[in-house]
């Protein structure tokens, strides 16, 4: 029996709004050098064209209510070591009875909206694929969740919240899905939770550290003298691009998340610029609206926390070295391989870090599979927890039919 | 002496009112507990700096101060492929008709204002030292001066620029000091116009080209000395601290020189942002130097109320970085003149230096960061005038311009 529910509706208060239409009309641009593209950020063009947007014609209240139709609760969670913190998140339960129970997490620079899509084509009963119920929380210091103000707030710590959320509504044991930091807060809660909870974990960002000689030398050596494939050319190629022209903002929210804050938490255009790079670059062409844009900043932008609070995650896992670890977990484990997704380990690192048994490469797509590609990504849910899939049957008594 | 148009900062009602709008609708974030200086700025420090800015701090009377302590001008400079640019810059000559030309180059983020605690000092006259004339530009895009409005504003782009500064002053041979952005401009300066032009270098922060291999082609006997010198405690001590900061403080370094633009709609836009952006620097960037608020403020005014605004001084750090000149100083034999102060945050041994570079002079401080020239005005002047002075290792450096 799923225990009390606290629903949940964003209202931002009116004074909020003014204050952004206020600093909106106050907004000072930059200059640009000519013809820049997208060389050195984001280009004046787009950031002014958006701001007038913002300023005048996009509505707030119109987005709030579309949000506001999505199943949103609250509910207070204790963590070891942080009391109690109060977490936002959507949960909508299938009609189908047995449905698989799904943690969906999001990472930065998404929030819970990126579940919207999903939602429907997961939540769907048919006899032709399995259906889910789904959870999918907003981080803590991210959109409507609390944020945390004591330092030390780690991957354990995220997964002993999802842990207990999902507990709390009923779902011990239960698959996770999760892209950006949510792989590996996922992969956390998998390798702590599972297989007792966790039942089996899919990730959109096949991300792991490289092999050693030290801890895995048949396969290092194997890997050494296996070529790679045209893809994994590639993505070595954009990696590297990637870490050397479009990390900046990794190493100072892992370095020093309040000052950037500042910036962030006072200035829309700000907010919207630092975002709305990577909205972009890690897409692949995807034709983002001016009111969706906006709407996922003013996620960030109205957030509980503030805008800050969102950065702090990156500081605390790169001081417990966690960021691009692939923790140790025992349970089915599948990949969903976008082509534009910003870093794409080799296979061989994947394999060995856990037993993949579902792997699926698409033509399209980049970092917000979920949002961009939810047909696709659902596909391959569905074919990875389906009657014959290869994770089929892992949740007792939730087939999904 | 050729014409020169007289400056004087004379920021408008309107930027005024605009900042103390911005100012009043200031929105903060909140603070981890126990953050210090971990995280980045603190947040007690921020709201005190605002609170000063909205009330009390008066930039009118700081821009009197300036304009009236500081000799200010600008000048048309055309730079090959960006057209002209109007350059300001302050310029005092010594009475001493023979004072050596001295060209001071300031970095990020620092402006103009860090020459006004030495000028009074380097012009002066008196038997026992030299004198000289200063001239001390802003960087393309920083305080007054007109930023490079074309990618690719290159390391030679600067040294074309400043070299043709100081040549229409009438200075076609001179001498250099800069730390910082400075350091790497002189360096590409002196390389490229000396010794024709530029006859001597100095600099207050010692950084070694990651050209290693060119170091020791370049003079394998001191190479081989540098191998073979175990490092001194200071040394030590500075290189730990260049490790801490290349670990914890390069996140504004890694931003800026990858896609400053973007960063720049946060610096243009949000005085909060830019106060804690840069105080991030010179707050534990000095050697415990008792900054004022108002202080401060002025510093961050600068670059708010800056010709370009404060997304253009950014883009230095892209522009060198992509064409490596920041890492990849190049070699000079023109005389150099290294002031070493313990609490710098860039740190280089000794003997690679001496490998590296053609040191003529070098001076160990007990007290001193990152910005020497405001923090130790008498060290780094008195080091200048060891260096150029009668029976100084540069002595003479510039002929009829002894400095008496």
């Amino acid at each position: 029996m799923i225990s009390d529910e606290e629903p949940f509706q964003i209202s931002v208060p009116d004074d909020a709004i003014a204050l952004l239409k206020r600093k909106l009309e106050d907004t000072r641009f930059p200059d640009e050098v000519e013809d820049p593209g997208w060389d050195y950020g984001a280009p004046l063009a787009d950031i002014k064209r958006l701001t007038e947007r913002w300023r005048n014609g996009y509505d707030w209240r119109a987005q709030e209510r579309e949000l506001n139709a999505l199943p949103m609760f609250t509910r207070n969670i204790e963590v070891e070591g942080y009391g109690s913190l109060n977490v936002q998140y959507v949960h909508k339960r299938s009609t189908v009875e047995g449905a698989i129970p799904l943690l969906f997490v999001h990472g930065w620079p998404g929030s819970f909206i990126e579940v919207t899509k999903l939602l429907p084509l997961l939540t769907a009963s048919s006899p032709d694929h399995p259906s889910f119920h789904v959870v999918a929380p907003s981080l803590p210091g991210y959109a409507w969740s609390e944020g945390v103000l004591k330092k030390g707030f780690q991957g354990k710590h995220y997964a002993e919240l999802f842990n207990k959320l999902m507990v709390s509504l009923g779902y011990t044991e239960y698959v996770t899905q999760g892209g950006d930091r949510g792989r590996l807060l996922t992969l956390t809660t998998a390798s702590i939770y599972g297989p007792k909870h966790v039942k089996a974990s899919h990730t959109n960002a096949p991300v792991a550290e490289p092999l050693t000689f030290r801890r895995n030398p048949f396969r290092f050596i194997k890997y050494m003298v296996t070529p790679y494939s045209a893809q994994e050319v590639q993505a070595a190629a954009d990696a590297e691009r990637f870490l050397r022209v479009g990390a900046g903002y990794s190493l100072e929210h892992s370095t020093k998340p309040q000052t950037i804050g500042y910036s962030l938490e006072d200035s829309p255009v700000g907010l919207l610029a630092w975002i709305y790079e990577k909205l972009v670059a890690w897409t692949d062409a995807y034709p983002w609206t001016d009111d969706e844009v906006l709407t996922w900043i003013s996620i960030y932008w109205f957030s509980r926390a503030g805008p800050t609070a969102s950065v702090r995650i990156y500081y605390e896992l790169a001081k417990s070295n966690e960021s691009l670890r692939f923790p140790e977990i025992s349970v089915p484990f599948g990949i969903s391989i976008f082509p534009k997704e910003v870093v794409r380990s080799p296979r061989a690192f994947l394999s060995a870090k856990a037993s993949i048994v579902f792997e699926s490469e698409h033509e399209a797509g980049g970092h917000f599979a979920a949002w961009e590609q939810p047909e696709a990504l659902a596909s391959d849910l569905r074919a990875m927890f389906g009657k014959y899939g290869p994770a089929a049957n892992v949740v007792s008594g939730c087939s999904g039919y | 002496m050729p014409e020169e148009t007289p400056f004087k900062i004379a920021v408008p009602d309107d930027a005024l009112s605009l900042l103390q709008r911005k100012l009043a609708d200031t929105r903060l974030p909140d603070e981890v507990e126990g953050a210090g200086w971990d995280y980045g700025t603190p947040l007690s420090d921020i709201k005190r700096l605002v609170d000063r800015w909205r009330g009390g701090y008066d930039w009118h009377a700081h821009e009197r101060e300036l304009n009236q302590h500081l000799p200010m001008f600008t000048r048309d400079i055309e730079v090959d492929g960006f057209g002209v640019l109007n350059m300001h810059y302050v310029h005092k000559k010594s009475k001493v008709a023979g004072a050596v030309p001295v060209l001071f180059v300031h970095g990020w983020p620092g402006s103009f204002i860090e020459v006004s605690k030495i000028l009074p000092l380097l012009t002066a006259g008196g038997a026992g030292h030299p004198s000289f004339h200063v001239v001390a530009p802003s960087l393309p895009g920083f305080g007054w001066s007109e930023a490079a409005h074309k990618p690719g504003f290159r390391g030679t782009h600067y040294a074309e620029l400043f070299n043709k500064l100081m040549l229409s002053l009438g200075y076609s041979e001179y001498v250099t000091q800069g730390g910082d952005w400075g350091h790497v401009i002189t360096r590409i300066l002196a390389s490229q116009y000396g010794p024709k032009h530029v006859k001597a270098s100095h600099t207050n922060m010692p950084i070694c080209s990651t050209d290693i291999f060119g170091t020791f082609r370049n003079n394998p006997l001191r190479f081989a000395k540098y191998l073979l010198t175990p490092y001194t405690p200071r040394e030590r001590e500075g290189m730990a601290r260049s490790r801490m900061f290349q670990k914890t403080g390069m996140g504004y370094f890694a931003q800026q020189s990858t896609r400053p633009q973007t960063l720049g709609y946060n610096l243009g836009d949000s005085p909060v942002g830019l106060l804690a952006w840069i105080y991030e620097k010179i707050g534990p960037g000095t050697d415990n130097y008792p900054w004022t608020d108002d202080e401060v403020l002025t510093w961050i005014s600068i670059y708010w109320f800056s010709r370009a605004g404060p997304s253009a001084s950014t883009r230095i750090y892209y522009e060198l970085s992509k064409s490596e000149e920041v890492f990849r100083t190049p070699r000079t034999s023109v005389p150099v003149g290294i002031s070493f102060f313990p609490k710098e945050v860039f740190h280089a041994p000794r003997e690679l230096l001496r490998a590296e570079l053609n040191v003529v002079f070098e001076s160990e401080h007990d007290a001193g960061g990152h910005f020497a020239a405001y923090e130790k005005p008498e060290a780094l002047v008195d080091d200048l005038r060891r260096m150029f002075g009668r029976g100084g290792p540069a002595a003479g450096v510039v002929p009829g311009h002894s400095g008496f």
